[in-house]
């Protein structure tokens, strides 16, 4: 018994400093595309031309920055983009949960037919002008509803909570009906809350889906800044500083101080303010999918 | 009528929980029939020689001219070809790194540790691929690139490896890899974090070291996650997007860069070939659906789990 | 749960009120909200609330609403076209046919005529070419991509050479492209690696995408007597149209480029670097020639300039790959019409508009457009229009912020007018760009090296425009072509198979470089010669349109 005990010691051991390098190493790896980005986006764009940025600015300039704050509606776009992640969301969320829920009852009898219903949509689509279409005779071009309704029910993540809740373990049911529980009481009570992990992950896909998104603003709801989200914004503000590039370049013999900033830095910086958020909130999530979840104490 | 009948052959009960589920689903089921099957109407163009801002109706037939033209073009089928070879060879790599790495990560002892390396490693998912592929660009540039100045420290020649068509498909296979490893391993962290440790707590009292505690616990209790990604993604090896192709790809790889994707994007709304567009599209579903119902009937039988 | 039920609610409410809010109402003392869709953004736009958009507000009753297309502008601009829902005002650029075909834009000849007396005035005898084609004769567009009677002052000429070789070589006159060569295998051999170290670099070409016609193939073009025509070649002669590669002396020139990789002048890492990397090469002051337009790499040169590396900035030479060939940089395309902004069907006043549009031509709205208000922002100072002393300041500490506030260059993008170098009623230019203030831009050493060559501009060696009749079918890259016409494929197929194979030929051994040309003609003329008929039908029908 005891001869076993340190065996297996010395095997974690050895695997705990292998896997602590290993992990090392790809932080390195994965670290440095972010750190490079902030590097640039926080140096001269005159400098950065140069080239050889790593991660750490060369002369240091807070300019990216100020050019982007400069434009109009950044402040609306930013309390749309939180208002759609969040609305978005938890909508997703609980349409999603409440699928997976009856796909995952191995006795509901429209399980498979439901399942392929929903399957088949992420390998067939009929293309962009009458999705565009069937958005404007619904009447919500111009409307924040387009931002939730089209992308609620997410075939994908259906499938993916399906896939959890179905691996629980059977007897979570049997115990509840005894108690005389019907299914909405079971899956609002009891699956719910075992399921946290992969809600968590799927809150996580759902809400960045959200926050990135500019195409839907782009195509429905670009003329109406009362609805443009941040996303939207910032890439207007890429395209415009792209354009004043070139601009730039015929001014040029002027002498003027056309733009101190090229778009490459400005893109740096966008990218930037774009990750900030999803990084402060991250956290909240996290804590569901990397400590352990335990079934037994909730079962216990 | 139908009541009474099932109120004879089964219990009230499962009949109410019949409707109860089917309650739970069918609001949601009627919003992916209005946005996601209403449109596929447009399949119609592909049949047609559509021209914007007409009525469907009001548009010229042309059988299957799309398909016929499709199946003559042999950029068409270059493109095909990356395609699916590209994908494959992702689809290898994204079932085996961000899977052996949710594994490895889960078996982090300290905490804080666990979460800064979770945390940095999907970091790369959200700086985008123009970036990302300027910085592929800079570290195998000959000209001072990080990669060549290694192989001539260990004595190497250097090499051009973006001017080299057989390297593309690695290259892009790599730094989808780095880009994306982090974001990937999440969903297979949330499923080891699952588990009941309780059989991992049976399996150390049965002796098991950490290797066998990885194959007989970790991996059989992540495996339904597993089977189901990998059938969704096998139904989806056509579409593999285009960007990254795009931006790492240059004049010399063209013909190996080109995938169905990017060529559908020039078929498509930029030309005002939309019905050529759209017989693409309907070829890729087609495929996809194929492909689809095989990789589930494959794994229906032989490991029992499926999507459908 | 409860926390996340009433964070929904809380979100709902909150949509509610940012609904109610978002619909803006504006129509005060007869001002008009006109909503505009631009295929193209303009950077500095403030919702009409700069100085010069209050008076253009003021003075005609219009203010613009504008969106622009973000991301994919054709694609964009198509979904309007599909969808059928149109703003007052579009600026579709090259996606304009289905709309027309749905009968979405206006017919413009009898409002311009009945009420635009300043832009029937500007325009004078060229308002036929704003006729659409030859069998649909309306006018849709007010041209706002091409500019009425421009005057060429220093013009950019492709082929660079660093200043400092220059100066080593003597300033030796670079007249053709063994000239060019010349100086730079001179320097190349003397100075292998700069003073930092690194490898000099002879010649860098820029590959990436679709800024491989700029740098690889359209200097074939402009080294071998003949104008740019996008892809195209047209004979001037027989208007037949075919793509440039075609002519013998194209094949020349890709030699000559083959030729300067033969004896490794050309920097290997041509065909595979990003746009950044060229750059930052570029930047460093270690490439001796480039053959490329001066607006894409204006980012480097201004780093260089920064940083005092004077002598690593550029001359820009009209080289031709034999003497005798005349470089066109210069020839004119006259006015050619084309491109612009169209009323649609959906407008409710299209007089009113067309005033607007009529106000924007006149005099006064074209120095307001240009250099804002008089005496506010320029005054007249012995005769001539000069920026005050505020506004000079204020351009030169941040010209965004000057475009913003007053609305310089706001308007350009929709209005009908004078290009550079047009003088109006009082002798003044109307635009701000002017002979003078480009000299102001120049260094010392381009200056020295102006001397030695014994001319005021770069521009001053090329051959100037009064050396070549005006091509008379305009440019034909923006004749407009029909939504099912094979054309529209054209760029997509065609680029497919040059830039596979003109890489191939450059990277090439000499030797196979015939055969291998040869087999390039072959691909291409059996992929596009439909297209190219079709081209060459367009051509003469444009210039029947343009001539009857």
């Amino acid at each position: 018994m005891s001869i076993s005990r340190t065996i297996i010691s010395r095997e974690e051991k050895i695997f705990n400093i292998v896997n602590i390098l290993i992990m090392l190493l790809i932080l390195t790896l994965t670290i440095y595309p972010f750190l490079n980005v902030l590097a640039i986006s926080f140096n001269e764009s005159s400098d950065t031309v140069k080239g050889g940025i790593t991660i750490f600015p060369r002369k240091f300039t807070i300019e990216n920055y100020k050019v982007i704050f400069t434009y109009n509606n950044l402040v609306s776009g930013f309390i749309n983009s939180v208002l759609r992640t969040i609305v978005g969301t938890l909508t997703s969320l609980i349409a999603c949960s409440m699928v997976a829920y009856t796909l995952g009852r191995k006795h509901y009898i429209f399980r498979k037919q439901v399942s392929l219903f929903l399957v088949i949509t992420m390998y067939v689509s009929g293309g962009l002008i009458p999705f565009f279409l069937l958005v404007r005779d619904l009447h919500l071009m111009n409307s924040f509803l387009v931002y939730i309704l089209p992308g609620m029910v997410g075939a994908f993540n259906i499938i993916i909570i399906r896939s959890f809740m179905e691996n629980l373990p059977e007897e979570l049911y049997e115990s509840a009906y005894i108690d005389g529980a019907n299914e909405f009481t079971v899956f609002l009570k009891i699956i719910i809350p075992l399921s946290t992990p992969v809600l968590a992950t799927i809150a996580l896909f759902v809400a960045v889906g959200q926050w990135n998104n500019w195409f839907d603003t782009y195509l429905f709801n670009g003329s109406d800044p009362s609805l443009t989200t941040l996303m939207f914004e910032l890439m207007k503000v890429l395209q415009s500083t792209q354009r004043a590039g070139a601009d730039a370049v015929r001014t040029a013999s002027q002498q003027l101080k056309v733009s101190q900033v090229s778009p490459e830095s400005v893109k740096m910086a966008i990218t930037i303010v774009t990750i900030v958020p999803i990084l402060l909130v991250y956290p909240f999530l996290q804590k569901y999918f990397v400590s352990g979840m335990t079934i037994g104490a909730v079962k216990g | 009528m139908l009541e009474k009948k099932s109120l004879k052959t089964g219990n009230i009960k499962n009949q109410s929980t019949q409707i109860v589920l089917s309650a739970m689903a069918l609001p949601f089921l009627i919003l992916v029939l209005v946005f996601n099957y209403i449109p596929i109407w447009g399949w119609i163009t592909a049949f047609q020689s559509y021209r914007l801002g007409h009525s469907f109706l009001d548009q010229e037939w042309v059988g299957l001219k799309w398909f016929i033209e499709l199946s003559k073009d042999q950029r068409f089928f270059n493109a095909l070809i990356n395609t699916l070879g590209m994908s494959f060879m992702q689809l290898v790599v994204n079932f085996t790194f961000p899977i052996i790495f949710a594994i490895l990560l889960n078996e982090l002892r300290f905490l804080p540790f666990k979460k800064i390396v979770q945390t940095v490693s999907y970091l790369p998912h959200f700086v985008s691929w123009v970036v990302v592929a300027g910085m592929v660009y800079m570290m195998t540039s000959t000209d001072g690139g990080l990669l060549n100045n290694i192989l001539v420290l260990l004595g190497f020649e250097p090499v051009q490896f973006m001017a080299n068509p057989d390297y593309f498909w690695f290259i892009v296979t790599i730094s989808d890899l780095w880009k994306e490893m982090g974001w990937n391993a999440i969903i297979f962290l949330a499923a080891i974090t699952s588990i009941d440790p309780q059989i991992y707590e049976a399996a150390k009292v049965d002796g098991a070291g950490k290797f066998r505690q990885i194959v007989h616990v970790t991996l059989p209790g992540i495996s339904h996650v597993i089977v189901v990604l990998l059938i969704l993604s096998i139904g989806n090896i056509i579409s593999i997007g285009f960007e990254k192709q795009f931006l790492l790809g240059n004049s010399i790889v063209l013909e190996r860069s080109e995938v169905i994707d990017l060529y559908a994007l020039g078929a498509g709304i930029n030309q005002g070939r939309f019905s050529y567009g759209t017989a693409i599209g309907m070829f890729k579903s087609l495929v996809s659906l194929i492909l689809l119902f095989s990789a589930n009937n494959i794994f229906k039988k032989s490991t029992d789990q499926s999507v459908f | 749960m409860k926390k996340i039920i009433s964070l929904f609610l809380i979100t709902i409410l909150s949509i509610a009120f940012v609904n109610a809010n978002g619909k803006q109402e504006v129509s005060s003392e007869g001002v008009t909200t006109v909503t505009i869709f631009s295929y193209d953004p303009i950077q500095t736009w403030n919702n009409m609330d700069d100085e010069i958009g209050k008076v253009i507000t003021e003075k005609t009753g219009v203010k613009l609403q504008y969106e622009f297309a973000i991301g994919d502008a054709e694609q964009r601009t198509a979904l309007i076209a599909a969808s059928g829902i149109y703003p007052d005002l579009i600026s579709p650029k090259s996606v304009s046919a289905s709309m027309i075909s749905q009968g979405a834009l206006l017919d413009l000849t009898n409002l311009i005529n009945e009420h635009a007396p300043n832009m029937k005035k500007m325009l004078g005898d060229q308002m036929k070419r704003l006729r659409y084609s030859a069998d649909n004769k309306a006018i849709y567009f007010i041209p706002t991509y091409s500019v009425l009677n421009k005057v060429d002052f220093d013009t950019d000429a492709w082929f660079k050479l660093q200043l400092g070789a220059l100066k080593e070589s003597n300033y030796p006159a670079i007249k053709t492209l063994k000239d060019y060569e010349q100086v730079i295998s001179d320097y190349v051999k003397k100075h292998p690696t700069t003073k930092d170290g690194l490898p000099t670099i002879g010649l860098s070409l820029l590959a990436d995408d679709w800024r491989y016609v700029i740098s690889v193939t359209n200097p074939s073009f402009w080294a071998t007597g003949a104008h740019d025509d996008g892809e195209w070649f047209i004979d001037p002669e027989t208007f037949k149209a075919k793509e440039h590669y075609f002519r013998p002396e194209a094949k020349e020139y890709f030699r000559w480029l083959n030729h300067m990789n033969d004896i490794g002048l050309l920097d290997i890492e041509s065909f595979t670097q990003k746009y950044d990397q060229y750059l930052s090469k570029i930047a460093s002051g270690r490439v001796v020639g480039l053959i490329d337009a001066n607006w894409e790499i204006g980012d480097a040169i201004n780093s260089l300039k920064a940083e005092g590396k004077y002598e690593q900035m550029y001359g820009r030479f009209p080289a031709v790959l034999e003497k005798g060939m005349k470089a066109k940089y210069n020839q004119s395309v006259g006015f050619d019409g084309g491109w612009g902004v169209a009323i649609t069907k959906e407008a409710k006043d299209p007089v009113k508009l067309i005033k607007f549009f009529d106000y924007l031509a006149s005099e006064e709205g074209q120095i307001l457009i240009n250099w804002g208000i008089e005496g506010k922002h320029w005054e007249m100072k012995d005769g001539k229009r000069v920026f005050t002393e505020e506004a000079k300041a204020a351009r030169n500490s941040d010209m965004n912020k000057f475009a913003k506030e007053v609305g310089v260059g706001n308007y350009n993008n929709i209005s009908l007018r004078y290009g550079d170098g047009v003088k109006d009623s009082t002798g003044n230019y109307f635009t701000t760009t002017n002979p003078e203030n480009i000299k102001e831009g120049y260094t010392e050493e381009e200056l020295a090296a102006l001397d030695a060559y014994g001319v005021d501009y770069w521009g001053d060696l090329i051959p100037p425009a009064t050396d070549f009749p005006i091509k008379k079918w305009g440019a034909a890259w923006n004749i407009p072509i029909s939504e099912d016409s094979i054309l529209k494929q054209h760029w997509d197929i065609e680029q497919n198979i040059v830039r596979r194979r003109i890489t191939e030929l450059i990277w090439g051994n000499p030797a196979d470089f015939d055969k291998g040309y040869d087999a390039f003609l072959t691909e291409l003329d059996k992929a596009t010669s439909p297209m190219a008929s079709e081209m060459t039908a367009l051509i003469k029908n444009r210039i029947r349109l343009w001539n009857e």
